[in-house]
């Protein structure tokens, strides 16, 4: 059935090649092919966000328009380096990290001909940070306490606590003083349309479902070759995989599957890149069935990760049983796994009491073991997920109805009912990567989100080794505390975690150098992806 | 003609229930296990539908999803006319100024265009059955209230009405006695009529990925993953749903434009709904 | 009096009553106009304020929408700050009395969805939708009045069959399928049209470039409208054929194109034309499904989209104006009868 899946494909192709011929120069310029070969179109699954650091845009080092202090290098292939961007060197941390010095780069100018400096860097964080602007960031900023413009070309951060991978916090891009002069909500700032940055790009148009950006002549690491880029906002999966097919985009992020009937197309590429984006099901502590920890040991070795990898993803992907993916080098530990072994899960459940009621569902003390597992309706993926995983309990005698929720009842269901989840938000750091998700300090009503530690997970040992690292400047000390979290995780499972994503675009050969991997966070888009170092992109030969 | 039609309707109807009802109990197969290895087979003797993204029978979840949508669109249908017959005859019965504005707010709901309204309920409530059997009931009640308004207002001129009346009838009582039990089959003909628009409904809101969750099978569900299923050639994932939905629609409607024919309803109260 | 108490022509009225005057005729239009118009307001008020009352009844909390995925990690005190900042945790009167207020004074407030003024929203998704509606409502009246007619005077020959039983089948197909087959068939199949959007990706925006995406869009709409509208068309015009006066005409030896078209088509395009009317919520409802399919950056697709995301202001917007729209074209639907129909008197 895929051959002919192919023959329709190809089908496309040709014709749209032919299109290609008869209706030339839809550039307009008199240098036709020169034009088009520096620009590059490609579609996102995303809408077009806020352009404006204050609303979240570019938080984790992706924006075109923004630079930040820092930014992220690629290539290899562990957690990405950071290099100076706006900084002209690497933020330095007093001795116990709780205040950070930035020297930073002059004669840069904003796309509206003001210049960059220090008042720039303070006034952006202090927007963040304001409660007038309602920024839905500003808890990620929650350790500092101050940001101080110590002279136009140096500025201090003080936290309110010792933070050590501090600088990763530094890739939020810069906007001008006077743009964010007035306090109020970002939402109706004026930069949401019309940002102002230091970028290696300018935002030349938004036209209905189409962002146009122009390469910067004036940035300060040298204007990009890519002279312009053409996003297009095109949602839904299918109908984007058959206009990349037709040959109308340069670019564009697939799910795995559909990615896959394009391999094969003369001219089209797909690829991968990494992430730290884990799919998993939170188990809460509170539930009598989900809270036996028995019953979570017992799905761990239930679930077939193997066969979810490769049936589901396509083989984009990788069995994941913590937190903590492969990439991030000596932080992983490579023994704490857990092996698909059904009988050995059975052999847990019935250890524990729970036996086979005459529905083949098991049964403790006239409890059944059954639990929902709740999930967004519009992803896929999750649903896909969620149905293997009930699939594979139920292999086992343990009964998972689904609930398709939606955010907003989702929120306050998450302690008590089982969910489908996805994280490694900010992946630069195991801290970013673990805390959150793990620290028994978020159990308490109100601290953090709810999306923070969802399974109610208390182990004093993981506390203890969390705190130490996020403070400790050792990285040996580092090393051994997050290699003792993970093997607490497969001795006491919070969750039943499945895969890290592998994020998967298809791309057009034109005759570009300078892609390199890296690893990417939660959210991705065609912001990341084989495009995320646009900047860098060299014209071959 | 209608006689043909109707016999017609009814059979495939009949056909259409049978399947929808009885395989998927004589399958006996877990809606819930899936085979992910096994997803996305082209029809086969083993699978006569073929399967769909997580490896399930589509001859299995087609009647399925037939069955779940045909019980929501008669619970549809039948809420629509119990509220329609209800303000229909209370509002002819009143007259003045109830009628008046009745007809009004009538006017007022038909102004807003059923799928808009429905989206703004079910986008509010999203996932609930409630909310998409409501937003299919509250915004097509409108038509059989004016059907049954109108038949009770030409049954009042006449004359068993009028001696009712004359007799010391209270106007409430003849409503109850006399003008809706005669104004019953038209409204029994419009819920009929409604059935294919109610399938519809439902189908649409899922498709949109408001209705049913999406792992529940209906037609519209299945049509929403037949979208994704198209370019990796699984076209046997739309056209099974597809045929189900378009049979179950002809059937009801041939039986209803039956049915309207020989109650001799205006050719509108079909096309309008 | 709205146009579904509009009495049915009636055909077997052999003698149809003189003709009144024009100037009665538009004087009558002018009041039922005016009447309707008096109607308009107070339902343009009550649904806009529904939808305002109906959002703050939904669990849904507005927060998410503005948030996205943030939303499940923002922590409570932050949401809490947020909703403060944004007055979304008001009363609904509130809001919808500011929003209402904006309305007058010619602001209308600001989409979160879209991050731009809502009449920025408008401004550059209307055009699209009034033509894409505005194509494909042509292209279905135009086919329907050919064939129809054509069918109609060639009773029961091959065409009619081939017509009627196509319409009766094209009646079944939801929108959405027909627009799934045809992208199928015509963009992935034959790969003779483009699959979806409004340009080539990048490519400028020029009149041959739309013209060639809005043709499969607008006909899969004008094809799930067409049944109706042809179907109607032939049965009036049935009917009208069968009138004495159209008989009369026949027997005075007149040609059988000449019947048809100057004694019975006029009589038959009465129904019509409230037809079209009463199609119009159905074609919003339409565009809704053909613009989601083809990614039409249009209207109708903002409406999932503000309905998703609690997006009041563009939300109630939207809503207004498509009543606004609907009442307006049943009324000229209506007017156009008054004038047309030498029968009826615009009491109403």
């Amino acid at each position: 059935m895929s051959s002919r899946a192919r023959s329709l494909v190809a089908l496309t192709v040709t014709t749209a090649a032919l299109t290609a011929c008869t209706a030339p120069g839809t550039g307009g310029s008199t240098g036709g092919d020169e034009a088009d070969s520096d620009r590059l179109v490609l579609a996102d699954a995303y809408e077009p966000e806020l352009f404006n650091p204050v609303t979240g845009h570019g938080e984790t080092g992706y924006s075109r328009v923004y630079d930040g202090l820092v930014r992220l290098t690629g290539g290899s292939a562990g957690i990405p380096e950071l290099e100076p961007s706006l900084a002209t060197e690497l933020p330095r941390g007093n001795a116990d990290a709780t205040e950070w010095t930035v020297p930073l780069r002059e004669g840069v100018t904003f796309s509206d001909g003001t210049t960059f400096d220090a008042a720039d860097v303070a006034a952006t964080y202090a927007a963040v940070l304001d409660p007038a602007s309602a920024s839905p960031i500003a808890g990620s900023y929650a350790m500092v306490d101050s940001v101080e413009a110590v002279d136009p070309q140096t500025v201090v951060f003080r936290l309110a606590y010792p933070y050590v991978p501090f600088p990763s916090k530094l890739l939020l891009g810069i906007a001008p003083a006077e743009a964010l002069a007035t306090p109020g909500p970002a939402e109706a700032s004026p930069l949401n349309t019309a940002p102002i940055g230091t970028g290696p790009y300018v935002l030349a148009e938004r036209q209905g479902d189409q962002t146009v950006f122009r390469a910067n002549p004036d940035h300060w690491d040298g204007a990009p070759e890519v002279e312009e880029l053409v996003v297009v906002y095109v949602p839904d999966d299918n109908t984007r995989a058959q206009r990349m097919a037709s040959g109308e985009f340069d670019g564009t992020t697939l799910p795995p599957l559909l990615a896959e009937t394009l391999a094969d197309d003369e001219g089209l590429t797909v690829v991968g890149h990494p992430s730290a984006d884990w799919r998993g099901v939170a188990l809460p502590a509170g539930d009598p069935v989900t809270g036996d920890p028995a019953v979570r040991l017992a799905l761990n070795a239930a679930v077939d990760r193997d066969a979810i990898v490769e049936s589901v993803l396509g083989g984009h992907g990788e069995a994941a049983s913590t937190f903590v993916p492969a990439v991030f080098g000596e932080f992983t530990d490579p023994s704490a796994v857990f092996t698909h072994d059904p009988d050995e899960a059975r052999r847990l459940l019935d250890e524990a009491g729970w036996v086979p009621g005459p529905d083949g569902v098991r049964v403790r003390d006239g409890q059944r073991a059954e639990f929902t597992v709740m999930y967004f309706p519009e992803d896929t993926l999750r649903r896909d997920l969620a149905q293997a995983f009930a699939s594979d309990a139920l292999a086992v005698g343990v009964e998972v109805d689904l609930e398709a929720v939606d955010r907003p009842q989702f929120r306050p269901r998450i302690p008590v009912d089982g969910s489908l989840l996805g994280g490694g938000d900010v992946p630069y750091d195991p801290d970013t990567q673990l805390y959150a998700a793990l620290h028994s300090s978020f159990t308490a009503d109100g601290v953090g989100g709810p999306f923070d530690n969802p399974s109610d997970y208390r182990n004093p040992t993981v506390d203890a080794a969390l705190d130490r690292a996020r403070r400790s400047t050792d990285q040996a000390e580092r090393v051994a505390d997050y290699r003792e979290v993970q093997r607490q995780l497969v001795a006491d499972p919070p969750a039943v975690v499945l895969v890290f994503l592998e994020h998967v675009y298809v791309m057009k050969d034109d005759g570009w150098t300078g892609t390199e991997p890296v690893l990417e966070p939660h959210s991705h888009g065609v912001s990341w992806g084989p495009w995320w170092n646009l900047r860098d992109w060299r014209r071959d030969g | 003609m209608a006689d043909r039609r109707l016999r017609a309707g009814v059979v495939l109807l009949v056909l259409l229930a049978g399947y929808a009802l009885l395989v998927p109990w004589l399958a006996g197969v877990d809606d819930r296990v899936t085979d992910f290895a096994a997803a996305r087979q082209g029809p086969s003797w083993a699978h006569l539908f073929g399967t769909d993204s997580a490896g399930r029978d589509l001859f299995v979840r087609t009647a399925a999803g037939l069955r779940v949508s045909l019980f929501i669109a008669v619970v549809c249908a039948l809420l629509s006319v119990l509220i329609g017959a209800l303000v229909g005859a209370l509002s002819a019965a009143a007259g003045g100024w109830v009628d008046r504005l009745t007809m009004r707010v009538v006017d007022g709901v038909n102004a807003v265009p059923h799928l808009l309204l429905g989206i703004v309920l079910v986008a509010l409530f999203r996932g609930s059955l409630v909310a998409i059997i409501a937003s299919i009931a509250l915004t097509h009640w409108t038509q059989v209230a004016r059907i049954v308004r109108a038949e009770v207002l030409s049954l009042r001129d006449r004359e068993h009405v009028d001696a009712a009346l004359l007799g010391g009838a209270t106007r409430w009582r003849v409503v109850r006695r006399h003008l809706l039990p005669a104004a019953l089959p038209q409204a029994l003909v419009a819920a009929v009529l409604l059935l294919p628009h109610a399938v519809w409904h439902e189908s649409t809101l899922s498709f949109l990925g408001l209705g049913l969750p999406p792992h529940a099978a209906s037609l519209g569900t299945l049509l929403q993953e037949a979208r994704s299923s198209l370019l990796l050639g699984g076209w046997w994932t739309l056209v099974f749903p597809a045929l189900g939905l378009v049979l179950a629609t002809l059937a009801v409607a041939a039986i209803g434009a039956a049915l309207r024919d020989r109650a001799a309803l205006p050719e509108r109260a079909g096309a309008q709904l | 009096m709205t146009l579904t108490e509009l009495p049915a022509p009636r055909v077997d009225d052999a003698a149809p009553a003189a003709p009144r005057p024009p100037r009665v005729r538009w004087r009558a239009a002018g009041r039922l106009a005016r009447r309707r118009l008096l109607f308009v307001v107070p339902v343009l008020v009550v649904v806009s304020g529904g939808v305002f009352a109906v959002a703050d009844a939904s669990p849904f909390d507005p927060l998410a929408g503005y948030l996205g995925d943030r939303y499940l990690t923002a922590s409570e005190q932050a949401q809490a700050r947020i909703a403060d900042e944004l007055g979304t945790g008001r009363p609904w009167w509130q809001q919808y009395g500011d929003w209402l207020g904006g309305l007058l004074t010619g602001d209308l407030g600001v989409s979160r969805s879209f991050g731009q003024p809502v009449a920025q929203v408008l401004a550059e998704r209307l055009p699209w939708t009034l033509l894409l509606t505005g194509v494909s409502l042509g292209l279905a009246v135009l086919t329907a009045l050919l064939l129809g007619t054509w069918s109609a005077a060639r009773r029961g020959g091959w065409v009619d069959r081939v017509v009627t039983s196509t319409c009766l089948l094209l009646q079944a197909v939801p929108p959405f399928v027909i627009a799934l087959g045809a992208v199928a068939l015509f963009a992935l199949g034959l790969a003779w049209l483009p699959v979806a959007g409004l340009t080539d990706a990048g490519a400028e925006l020029t009149v041959g470039q739309v013209a060639r995406h809005l043709v499969l869009p607008a006909a899969v709409l004008a094809a799930s409208q067409l049944p109706w509208l042809l179907l109607n068309v032939r049965q009036s015009l049935l009917a009208a054929l069968a009138d004495d006066a159209v008989l009369a005409a026949r027997a005075r030896g007149l040609a059988e194109s000449t019947v048809v078209l100057r004694h019975a088509l006029p009589t038959a395009l009465l129904p019509f034309v409230t037809l079209l009317g009463a199609r119009l919520p159905e074609l919003v409802v339409g565009a809704v499904l053909v613009e989601e399919v083809f990614s039409w950056p249009g209207l109708a697709q903002a409406v999932v989209t503000s309905a998703v995301e609690l997006d009041f202001p563009l939300l109630a917007v939207l809503t207004l104006l498509t009543t606004a729209a609907v009442l307006l074209g049943s009324l000229l639907a209506d007017v156009a009868y008054v004038l047309l129909d030498p029968r009826v008197a615009a009491d109403g």
